[in-house]
C-alpha cells in the first residue's frame, strides 16, 4: 500500500467521521432518549442528565408500571398513552407477516425465476416483462383498488390480506434478481443432469437452490424488510388494535399529542431490534463481497 | 461470490429485457415451466388487472360516502388539474425531486469513493450503513420529527445547550425549513443504498486503467473525470432512476414527519392523492390523481430508459 499524504488522511477520516455522525447520530439519540425521564427530556436547553437515567419506559411497555416521573406530578399522568403498550404485540404482528412474505418470496419466487431462466414455454418473455412491469406502478395508485380486492375476499383486518399485498409488491423484484442469477449458472450443469433423466424439479432442488442460496437469502431479506416496515396498506387494512403492525402503532403514537417522546423512543428501539437481528448477518455476508474488492488496489 | 451481483441488479427491474431470457432445451418441458410460474403470475395478474380496471372506472365517477355515485366522465381529472392544490403539490414534488436526486448522486459518489479507500472503520461503516436504510420510512419520519420538534426537540435542545441559539427554532413550523428537513431526512435514508450501488460500480473498474493514467501523469481529478465517471455512468443512471421513483412516490416519510404541512408546504402529489382519498373520502378524484401519478412515473421511466446505454442493465451474454 502506498503511503498516503497527511491531507488525504485528514480528508478521509474527516469525511468518515461526518458520515458516521450523520448516519448513526439519530440512533444514538433515540436509544439515549428512551432511558431519559420524560421530565428531563422535555427541556430547553437540553438537561437530559438532570435526573438519573432508567429503564422505566421499557418497564411500562412490558408490564404497565407507570414511570415514577409521571407519578410525582399527578397532572402529567395523562401524558402516557396506553397505545404504547401495543408495541410488543405490533412487533409480533409485523414479524409474523414479514416472515410469511419472506417464505413466499423464497419458495414461489425461486420456482418462477428458475422457470423464466431455464425452461422454454409459450408466452415466457411477455409474462416475465409483465411481472416486472406490474411493480412500476406507484403504491398510492393501487391503494384503493387493492383495498377493494381485500374487501371482496373478506380479508379486511387479517394477516392474510397484508401477506397477499406484500407478496404482490415484493415478488417482482425477487423474481428479477433470481432469474438473473439462475441464468448465470452454466447450462452444462443441468444439461448433464437432464441427460441422466433428472426432472426440472430435481435440478432446482439439488442444483439450482444450493447454488443460488446467497441470492435467495438476500432477496428474501429485502422482502422481509419491506413488509416489516410497510405503512400505507397496513394503515387501512388493520382495523383493530390486535392486528396493527409496528409502523401503524408508531404512526398512531406520533399523531397522539398526549404521548411522551421517551416512550416513543423506547418503542422505536424495541421495534428496530428484530430487523437488525435478521438483517445484520445477511448484510455482512453481502457486503463482504464488496469489502474484498477494496483490498485489491 | 454473488452478492455483488445481487446488489448490482437491485434496480435493474424496469429494464430487464424479456428477450434476454435464454432458450430452454427441450420443448416438452413447457408444462413444467407453466406450472412453476403460474402461482405468482396469477396472483400478480389478478391484482394488476383488477386494480387497473377499478382505478380507471372509479376515476370517471363521483364516489364518496356523501354523494350518490354517478358517472362524470373526465370531470375528476379536470377538477384536479384546474385546482390550486394539485398545482401546489406538483410543484412541491418537482422541487423535491430536483433537490434530492442530484444531492444523492453527488453525495453517493463521494461516499463510494470514500468507502473505496482503505481506512480504519471502513467495514464498520459499510455494515452500519444498513441502519438508516433498514429503518422503515414511517419510523424514520417519527425519529426526525422528535429531533426537529419545536419546543424541546433534540436539535433545539442540543443547540440551546451549547449556546448556539437562545430560543427554539420551529424547524417544522416554517415552510422553508420544513422543506429542507424533508429533503435532509430523505437523503439520510436513501444515501446508504445509493452509495453501496455506486461503490459496487467503482470497484468494477479495472485498477490497470488507473495505473496507466497515473503513468501518463493524469491528476487525481483527471483520473476521476476520464476513468471513474465514465465507468460508473450506467450505475449513476440506474440510481438516478430508482431514487427519482422513490422521491416521486414518497409517502410514509411525509405522513410521519410533517403531514404535508405547515400548510401545504410539504404536500407532494402522492401524499395529496392519499389525503384526497382517505382524508376527504373523495375516492373518484383520488383515483384520477393516482392514474395521473402512474402515467407521469411511466413517462419518466421511458425517457430515462432512452438515456440508458444499451446493455448497461442486463448483460445479455450471461
Amino acid at each position: 500500500m502506498k503511503q498516503r499524504s497527511l491531507g488525504k488522511s485528514i480528508l478521509i477520516y474527516g469525511g468518515a467521521s461526518m458520515l458516521a455522525v450523520f448516519w448513526f447520530g439519530p440512533f444514538v439519540l433515540v436509544a439515549l432518549a428512551s432511558v431519559v425521564p420524560q421530565t428531563s427530556l422535555a427541556t430547553f436547553p437540553a438537561h437530559w442528565f438532570r435526573d438519573p437515567l432508567n429503564l422505566q419506559t421499557y418497564d411500562y411497555i412490558f408490564t404497565g408500571k407507570v414511570p415514577t416521573s409521571y407519578e410525582q406530578r399527578g397532572a402529567l399522568r395523562s401524558m402516557i398513552s396506553s397505545e404504547v403498550r401495543d408495541v410488543p404485540r405490533a412487533i409480533g404482528n409485523s414479524f409474523l407477516v414479514a416472515t410469511a412474505v419472506m417464505l413466499i418470496n423464497i419458495t414461489l419466487g425461486s420456482l418462477s425465476a428458475y422457470a423464466y431462466a431455464r425452461i422454454r414455454f409459450p408466452g415466457r418473455a411477455a409474462l416475465f416483462s409483465f411481472v416486472l412491469f406490474s411493480r412500476l406502478i406507484p403504491t398510492v395508485a393501487v391503494a384503493i383498488p387493492y383495498y377493494l380486492i381485500v374487501q371482496r375476499l373478506d380479508l379486511i383486518n387479517s394477516y392474510w390480506a397484508l401477506i397477499l399485498i406484500y407478496s404482490v409488491l415484493t415478488l417482482p423484484f425477487t423474481i428479477l434478481v433470481l432469474t438473473l442469477y439462475f441464468r448465470g449458472i452454466p447450462a452444462e450443469i443441468d444439461e448433464a443432469a437432464q441427460l441422466e433423466g433428472a426432472s426440472h424439479w430435481r435440478i432446482l432442488r439439488d442444483i439450482g437452490i444450493p447454488l443460488a442460496l446467497p441470492s435467495i437469502v438476500g432477496a428474501g431479506l429485502f422482502a422481509f424488510m419491506l413488509s416489516y416496515g410497510e405503512f400505507l396498506f397496513a394503515l387501512f387494512i388493520t382495523t383493530t388494535r390486535e392486528r396493527r403492525t409496528l409502523p401503524v402503532v408508531l404512526g398512531a403514537l406520533s399523531a397522539n399529542t398526549d404521548v411522551s417522546w421517551n416512550m416513543i423512543m423506547a418503542a422505536i428501539t424495541l421495534g428496530t431490534i428484530p430487523t437488525l437481528l435478521l438483517a445484520f448477518p445477511v448484510w455482512r455476508f453481502m457486503v463482504r463481497g464488496l469489502t474484498s474488492g477494496a483490498v485489491r488496489g | 461470490m454473488r452478492s455483488d451481483e445481487l446488489a448490482g441488479t437491485t434496480v435493474t427491474q424496469p429494464l430487464a429485457g424479456a428477450g434476454a431470457v435464454p432458450r430452454g432445451r427441450r420443448a416438452s418441458d413447457w408444462p413444467t415451466g407453466v406450472i412453476m410460474v403460474a402461482p405468482v403470475a396469477l396472483l400478480i395478474a389478478v391484482f394488476f388487472v383488477y386494480s387497473t380496471y377499478r382505478a380507471v372506472y372509479q376515476s370517471t365517477r363521483i364516489e364518496s360516502p356523501i354523494f350518490k355515485p354517478r358517472y362524470v366522465g373526465l370531470q375528476n381529472y379536470r377538477d384536479m388539474l384546474d385546482g390550486r392544490f394539485f398545482r401546489q403539490a406538483s410543484e412541491n414534488s418537482i422541487v423535491f425531486v430536483l433537490a434530492v436526486v442530484p444531492t444523492l448522486l453527488v453525495l453517493g459518489v463521494l461516499v463510494a469513493l470514500l468507502l473505496n479507500e482503505p481506512f480504519r472503520g471502513n467495514t464498520a461503516l459499510r455494515i452500519g450503513m444498513i441502519l438508516p436504510w433498514a429503518l422503515p420510512a414511517a419510523v424514520a419520519g417519527l425519529v426526525w420529527k422528535w429531533i426537529f420538534l419545536d419546543g424541546w426537540g433534540a436539535l433545539n435542545g442540543i443547540l440551546g445547550r451549547i449556546g448556539v441559539i437562545d430560543d427554539p427554532i420551529a424547524f417544522l413550523g416554517e415552510p422553508r425549513l420544513a422543506r429542507l428537513a424533508v429533503v435532509l431526512v430523505f437523503v439520510w435514508a436513501q444515501l446508504p443504498l445509493a452509495s453501496i450501488f455506486l461503490l459496487a460500480a467503482v470497484q468494477s473498474i479495472s485498477p490497470d486503467l488507473y495505473e496507466a493514467a497515473s503513468l501518463d501523469g493524469a491528476s487525481a481529478f483527471g483520473r476521476f473525470r476520464t476513468i471513474t465517471l465514465p465507468g460508473i455512468q450506467p450505475m449513476l443512471l440506474i440510481v438516478a432512476l430508482f431514487e427519482l421513483l422513490m422521491a416521486f412516490t414518497n409517502f410514509d416519510l411525509i405522513y410521519a414527519l410533517t403531514q404535508g404541512g405547515p400548510g401545504t408546504a410539504t404536500t407532494m402529489v402522492s401524499y395529496f392523492a392519499w389525503a384526497e382519498s382517505f382524508r376527504k373520502l373523495n375516492f373518484g378524484a383520488g383515483a384520477a390523481l393516482a392514474i395521473m401519478i402512474a402515467l407521469a412515473a411511466l413517462v419518466v421511466i421511458l425517457v430515462l430508459m432512452q438515456a440508458m446505454p444499451k446493455g448497461a442493465l442486463v448483460d445479455d451474454d450471461r
